[in-house]
Formats: C-alpha cells, structure tokens, sequence
C-alpha cells in the first residue's frame, strides 16, 4: 500500500474532488449556456440578415413602384398642364395676347422654368422674339442676338416641321451644345410654330436642372403645345382678317346709310317744294277760274241778252271745261293739303252700309245710264269704321267712278267688306278692262294714267287714285290693286276700326 | 396680447411684390405699433429693392428672413411670391435679433458663438424662453455652428430655425436682416418674457433593415459605413453599382434617407445624400457624427402626411392653452413652418396637403408663415421634453408661438 502511487484523492483530499467535480459540472453547464447564446445570436443574426434581404426585397419593390407613380404623376401632370395652356391659349382671339397667357406656373408644371418664342418677320429677315419666361431683362437681348446669327438653324425647323432637344441631338452636338450656352439650359425642347398664315416660328422651353432628364414624352407636349399655338395665331388672324371685312363693310353700310339719309332729305325737302308749289299755284288758279266760271255761266243764263247758238255752246264747253279745271286744281290742292299734313281726318265711327248706299245712290244715274249692277256685301263685323266720312266716301266715289269708266255696260261692280285683323278691308271689284301688270304699280303715282282706247278717249287728270291713296294712309290704312286684263280689277284697301 | 399680421404678394416686380404684401399685413395691424417682421420669400424676389422697400415701408423694425424654393402661407405655398408676418408684442415679452456675416472665414462655432453673444445682448436678467435662427445653407461646419450657439444661450435652449433654399441655378441663399440680404451669413431673434410656444418635429420614415455603424467620417462626410466604403451602403440595399446611384442620387436621395439612432429620442434623425464621392465616401447634407448607428429609412406620401398632422399635434399641445382659450385670455397665438426642399420633391402635387393639414390642425385663424427650407434646426422631442437640438433633413418643423 506504501508503495501506491499518489491519487487524485490522497493529493486534493475529499473535498478537493468535489469542488472540481462542482466546477466541472459549472463549466459544463456554462459552456451549454454559452453554446445556446450562440445559437441565439447566430440566429438573431440570421434573423437581422434575413430581414436585410427582405429590406432590399422591399427597396427594390418600393422603387419600381415609385419610378411607376412618378411617370403617372408626370404624364398626368404633363397632360393637365398642356390641357390649360391650351384652354389659356384658345380663348383669345388676339395675336399679342396668346403669348402672354403662357403662364410660368404650368410650364414648370411640365418641367420647364425657361422658355422663348420668336416669329418670322419676312419684311425684316429676322426673327422677333415674342415670349420670354425666367429671364432676366438684360440676358433677353443676347439670346435674340444668338438667334439672328442662327437664323437658318431655326428656320430649318420650320421648314422640316422638326421638333430638336437636347435628347434629340447627339451628347457631343456643336448645335446643342451652343443652344445651351446661349439659353442658359441644361435641357431643352424647341418645337416648329406653323400656323397656316402669316409668320411662322418656333417656341422654345428649357431647364436648368440637370437631374431630370428630358423624355420623348416631354418632346410630344412640347410639341403639340407649339401646335397649339400655332392654331391660335391661325384663328387670331382669320379673327383679325374677317374682323377688317366686317368693319369695313360696317363702314359702307355706314356711308351708304347717311348717303341715303341725305338722298331722303332731299326729296322731302324736294316734296315739300313741290306740294307748296302745287299749292301756291292752285290757289292762284282757282281764284280766276272762278270768275271765269262766274261770268259763263252769267252769259248762259241769257240775262244779258239771247244767245246766238253758236254762243251758247261755245259758252257751256268754257262752262264744262272750267269746271272740270276748278275739279282738278281742287284735287291738287286736297293732294298737297293731305301730303303736308294741312288737312287733318276728322275720324269717327261711321257705318261702312251708309256711306255704299249714298254712294250708290249718288252714282245710280251713271249706273243705271251703263247698265252696270252695283253689289255691297258688308259684313257685320266690318260694318262699322272709324274713318273721317267725307273724305271716305270720296275714296269710295273715285274708285267707283273708275269702275264705272272702265266696266262695259252690262258689267258689275262689287263692293265687299270683311275684317282682317283689327282693321275692316273693303274689296272693290269690277268686270272692266283691267290693267296691265306693268302699270299696276304705277297708278297710285300722281298724274299717271294707264295707257288704254278708254283714257284716251275720256279725260282724267290722273290724281284721282293719289288723293284716294293720300286720304287711305292718312287714316293708317293700306291701298293695292289686283287686276287681269280683260277680265276686272279689285281694289282693296283696309280702314280703322273703333 | 400679441397682435399679428400677415401679408403676401405675387407680383413679380421685387419693389411691388414689397409694398403689396406689407400693405396687405399693415391692414391686419390696425395702428399697432409693429415690434418685428418675418420675411420669406421665393428666390426670384430676392433681391436687394425687395429688402430695401420692405425696410422703408417699416421704418426701422427689425426684420428677419430667408429666401427659399417656395414660401409656405394661409393662402397657400407661392413657388413665386413673397409673404410677411408683422408681429406686435404686448410689454411682457422681450425680443432681440442680431446677425453674424463672414460665417466661411469666422467657422462655424465662431459664428455660432458670436451670434449666440449678440442675441444676449438685450437680455440680461430677462429669462429666454425660445430662439428663432436662420443660416445660409452654405454653412459646412453646421454641428460646430449649433454648439457655439449652445454655448452662449444653453446646451438645452430650445432653437428653432432653418437653413435658407434656392433653386438648382442659384449657387447663393439668401439670409434676410432689416433692410440687406446676405449670403455667408447667419441671424436670429431670441424671445422671452411672457410667452408660450408649442413645437412639433416628425419625418414620417421608418427604419429598414439591419442597424449599421459609421465607422468614419469628416463632418458631413461619410468615408466608412461598417468599416467598407460608404456607398457600399447603398449599393447594397439598392442592387446596382455606384454610376446608377448617381444617375438617381436626387430621387434616393429623398426616398430613402440615412436614418441616425439617437438614444433617448422618439425618431430618427435623417440625413440627404448630396453627393457621391470618387473613393465612394457619401456627402450628407448635414453632419453626422462618428460611431453612429444608422438605418436605411423609408416612408411614402402617406407617412409624410402623418407626420405632419402628428407634427401639429404637438405644436398645439405645446402652448399654454388651447388656441381658444388663448383668445378668451387675450392672448393671441401664430406658427412658423419650415418644411424641408425633399419634401417638397416628394409630395410634389400634394403640396397643399400638407399645407391644409397645417392650416386644419392649428385652425383657419392662426396667422401662418414658413419655408421651404435646406435644411431644419429643431430640437427632438425627448419623452417628456424637448430634447436636443439638431440639423434635420427630411422634416417639418410647426412652432406654434403664443403670447
């Protein structure tokens, strides 16, 4: 046993083995824990590495879709711009204004802070700026320059139709390289203004930021917005053209007007001389002629002494025709006196049945002499006219008479009445010659007489249908005849009622 | 009680645009002595008559501006126009504004500290409540600018502000001050007394994959991104090489932001890729800081739009009362917005959504005005208070100032 190596036991003692048996077990439990702590941070870790995929997973989606809303946004954005410039643009008719309605707001709207316009001035061969939008006053002035000296560039733009930007031309472009320069753009977009007539041009719109580039979609708005404008300038000039026809056939109609007014100025006034001269002469006339009536017809009553026969029938033919002179100069002088508004119609409510019958009965020798039927036919709701009676029923013994002169014996003659509207209109009819078309415009005229075998033969001054017409529109009234040769003549006139 | 007026224009004439748009806010006025105006306009009015008129008309107020992509206003957001705020103060609360220049040769914690000490002027033994500060955005130290700013008036004093915009043909912002416009240059107003102000700071981005860390970088420089080069970053979650990022760096850009974690904040702060550089390092538009742990962000139209009602959510809570109980109180109340020029890219045609989102939430009368901005000085909202402040990108800021 003395010979026994030393043992654990005999070297640590009991209690020795227990603690390191304890620390053993510590350490065994520790490395346990330690292990499942890794195995948790290792999964954490996992865990944070998976989330960060997922995060990229997300980035990537989230982008993509706001590339897509972006786009959206910007076509929507494009497209609600370019509908109100539009809008702006066409509702002015004129030239200068359409270029002031762009407005720098809905432009930046489509991405641009800059833009231009020039039109073509063919009488000066330059380009006349019209539009400047984020420049300053004084870097206008070079950029006009700039355009001058390039004329033929711009000019080929118009005459290609060829919308040019800076997408459009080549990165190392000379031509864009110098637009930018002298525009003080980054980007930009220069689009043809080709309206039908007149000067063309181009509009021109641009960015400083470099960030945003520039899409054939831009190009399209731009494009279709300089044909717009275009459209407007069209419209602003057939506006202005037709605007000058009208205004200038405003002024004919004006001329012509006080032409006329001058022309019915004169012809009152020429009327007005002519009535106080027929007036002034019939005066002077009537006054002789009745002495030279008076002393006929003194001689032809034989007081003086008998009259040879030869005498006497000279006497009644100076008698009659002195009468019929005394009937003409009275029918001139109730002519002027109605025409200068001398005479004024004593209007009152008369019945339309009387005035016929003493017409009728007034003219029965003469109709019963031709052998000429006289009908009335008054209707009662045109019986009654508001009329001055005497100088109606002159109107009423002209006409007949009339009938009487060109009916043949057997004929008829007929009077109607019958309302039309608020006013009674009488129809005088008679079976007579007629009158031709030509002349039935003209007989109403003073002193006109239709060209028959009957006027030839029977005398007549030719003022009976004038006085007829004067006393019918002195009572507001209408005269007009319808008439067939060889077949009669109505006259219709229309009278107030009460 | 504040009394407050705002006046726009769109006239394209500068001098016009001028006298339209502080007549129109004058009218508001009534004969209220003005105290200070807030001028925002578009970049194609920026111009020294627009300054000068303005100034002229006011008769030595101090005003404080910045020119900008667009300029956000009740009547809606004017790519070309100019808007005015005059603002009257009641006695209670105290105002101060001052201007540093020649940020580019002074640095940017130089300049932060010597505006910090200009705005103090006016305000000793006077506690300052809220810090309004605009910048050129050719500012490149802009962490260094905040922290000189913090030095002087507080590392937690809140300051809001923003860092002027243009469009891609200016090369220069502008940065408004009483009657001259500067580049190069930073300004800012500082308020106190007896005023109460709401903030609200939200992007609408979520974080997307895995966390990494910015193992280098030189202020807004990013060389390495989990010791590879930094487009590597992007490379990998996009699925294309480094010529394809370039070609759609602006839409990435604003579509998927590098998101920064920050312990103890409610988001995360974004950054815009400005530019990828030959050795594949990343320019940020703002600064980020080394070690840190960053996101892949991204968000939609609809995200952004949430953030916005949740961003005036908060600006409203903010104040002291309600906006109806502030009339009751006499007290009076208008918001300053700043949202940023990659919003402005996103929401495109959805622009006025937002704008009535802003409008709806904080109520058709409170007088509104803001900016399209290059970038957005805010402090995050902690749990419980307002946090740090940072350069933001990608955000809408709505400060909501009663008094």
């Amino acid at each position: 046993m003395q010979n026994q190596p030393y043992s654990i036991i005999s070297v640590l003692g009991p209690i020795g083995i227990l603690s390191a048996a304890a620390l053993s077990v510590a350490l065994a439990i520790k490395s346990n824990k330690t292990k499942e702590l890794r195995a948790k941070v290792d999964n954490l870790q996992k865990t944070l590495e998976e989330m960060d995929e997922q995060a990229k997973l997300l980035v990537s989606t989230d982008m993509e879709l706001n590339n897509l809303q972006e786009e959206l946004d910007k076509k929507i954005t494009g497209l609600y711009s370019l509908q109100k410039l539009s809008r702006t643009i066409s509702t002015t008719l004129e030239e200068d204004q359409i270029f002031t309605r762009v407005e720098p707001a809905l432009l930046e709207d489509l991405g641009f802070e800059k833009s231009m316009a020039f039109l073509w001035n063919e009488k000066d061969k330059k380009f006349v700026p019209r539009l400047d939008i984020g420049y300053a006053e004084d870097e206008t002035g070079p950029i006009a320059s700039f355009v001058d000296l390039n004329k033929n560039a711009f000019l080929d733009i118009i005459k290609t139709s060829r919308t040019l930007s800076s997408i459009s031309l080549s990165q190392d472009s000379v031509t864009k390289e110098k637009i930018c320069n002298a525009f003080k753009v980054n980007s930009f977009i220069v689009a043809p203004i080709l309206p039908k007539e007149g000067n063309k041009g181009f509009f021109f719109v641009g960015t400083e930021n470099a960030e945003t580039p520039l899409t054939e979609g831009d190009e399209e708005l731009i494009t279709i917005l300089a044909n717009q404008i275009g459209q407007a300038l069209e419209n602003a000039r057939l506006f202005e053209t037709t605007w000058r026809a009208h205004q200038e056939l405003e002024n004919k109609v004006k001329e012509r007007t006080r032409e006329l007014t001058l022309a019915l100025e004169e012809v009152k006034n020429i009327s007005k001389r002519k009535t106080d001269f027929v007036s002034s002469v019939s005066h002077e006339l009537r006054t002789p002629l009745t002495s030279v009536k008076g002393y006929a017809s003194i001689l032809l009553a034989s007081k003086l002494w008998v009259l040879p026969d030869e005498v006497r029938a000279r006497l009644e033919k100076i008698n009659k025709h002195t009468d019929e002179l005394v009937q003409f100069v009275n029918d001139l002088l109730d002519i002027s006196r109605i025409e200068s508004g001398k005479v004024t119609m004593k209007q009152e409510a008369q019945d339309l049945t009387r005035i016929t019958a003493e017409v009728s009965d007034l003219l029965g020798v003469l109709l019963k002499e031709k052998k000429i039927g006289l009908s009335c036919n008054i209707a009662d709701d045109a019986k009654s006219v508001f009329v001055d009676y005497n100088q109606i029923k002159r109107v009423f013994i002209n006409i007949i008479n009339n009938a009487l002169k060109f009916t043949p014996p057997g004929g008829k003659i007929t009077i109607k009445s019958y309302k039309a509207g608020e006013q009674a209109q009488i129809d005088i009819s008679d079976t007579g010659c007629g009158i031709p078309e030509e002349a039935q415009s003209k007989i109403f005229e003073e002193f006109y007489r239709v060209d028959n075998p009957i006027n030839q033969e029977v005398k007549g001054t030719g003022l009976g249908l004038t006085l007829v017409k004067n006393i019918i529109e002195a009572h507001k009234g209408k005269i007009w005849v319808k008439s067939k040769v060889g077949t009669g003549s109505t006259f219709s006139f229309t009278l107030p009622q009460p | 009680m504040m009394t407050l007026g705002a006046g726009i224009s769109l006239e394209k004439n500068p001098t016009l645009a001028a006298k339209e748009a502080v007549r129109s806010a004058r009218t508001k006025m009534q004969k209220e002595r003005v105290n200070l105006a807030i001028v925002f306009s578009s970049t194609d009015l920026s111009s020294p008559p627009l300054l000068k008129t303005i100034g002229s008309m006011l008769e030595g107020v101090p005003i404080i501006g910045a020119s900008g992509l667009a300029v956000i206003s009740n009547q809606g957001i004017l790519k070309h126009g100019l808007a005015i705020m005059l603002v009257s103060f009641p006695k209670s609360i105290h105002y101060n504004a001052a201007c540093t220049r020649e940020i580019s040769v002074k640095g940017g914690l130089a300049a932060g500290e010597e505006l910090g000490d200009k705005l103090l002027q006016q305000f000793k033994n006077i506690p300052r409540t809220l810090g309004l500060v605009f910048s050129d955005k050719l500012i490149e130290e802009d962490s260094n600018f905040i922290y000189g700013l913090q030095t002087r008036l507080g590392s937690s004093f809140p300051l809001v502000g923003a860092y002027a915009s243009n469009n891609p043909s200016l090369l220069k912002t502008h940065l408004y001050y009483h009657q001259d416009i500067f580049s190069d240059a930073c300004a800012g107003i500082l308020l106190g007394g007896k005023l109460s102000f709401g903030l609200g700071v939200k992007h609408g981005w979520k974080p997307l994959g895995k966390p990494h860390t910015v193992t280098s970088v030189k202020g807004n420089l990013v060389e390495k991104i989990d010791d590879k080069p930094a487009v590597k970053f992007y490379e990998h979650y996009l699925d294309c090489d480094s010529a394809k990022l370039k070609t759609e760096l602006k839409r990435i850009s604003v579509l998927y932001p590098l998101g920064i974690y920050l312990a103890g904040e409610e988001e995360y702060l974004l950054r815009n890729i400005l530019s990828i550089e030959e050795n594949g390092s990343l320019r940020f538009q703002s600064n980020v800081p080394q070690d840190s742990r960053i996101r892949l962000m991204i968000g939609t139209k609809e995200t952004c739009l949430d953030a916005t009602r949740h961003a005036v959510d908060e600006a409203k809570k903010g104040l002291s009362a309600s906006v109806s109980e502030m009339k009751k109180m006499e007290t009076n109340n208008f918001a300053v917005v700043f949202s940023s020029l990659s919003r402005y890219a996103l929401l495109r045609k959805e622009l006025d959504k937002e704008l009535e989102i802003i409008k709806e939430g904080l109520g058709p009368d409170t007088p509104l005005i803001g900016l399209y901005a290059h970038g957005e000085l805010a402090p995050l909202r902690a749990a419980n208070r307002l946090g740090k402040v940072y350069i933001h990108n990608q955000t809408v800021s709505v400060l909501n100032i009663g008094g």
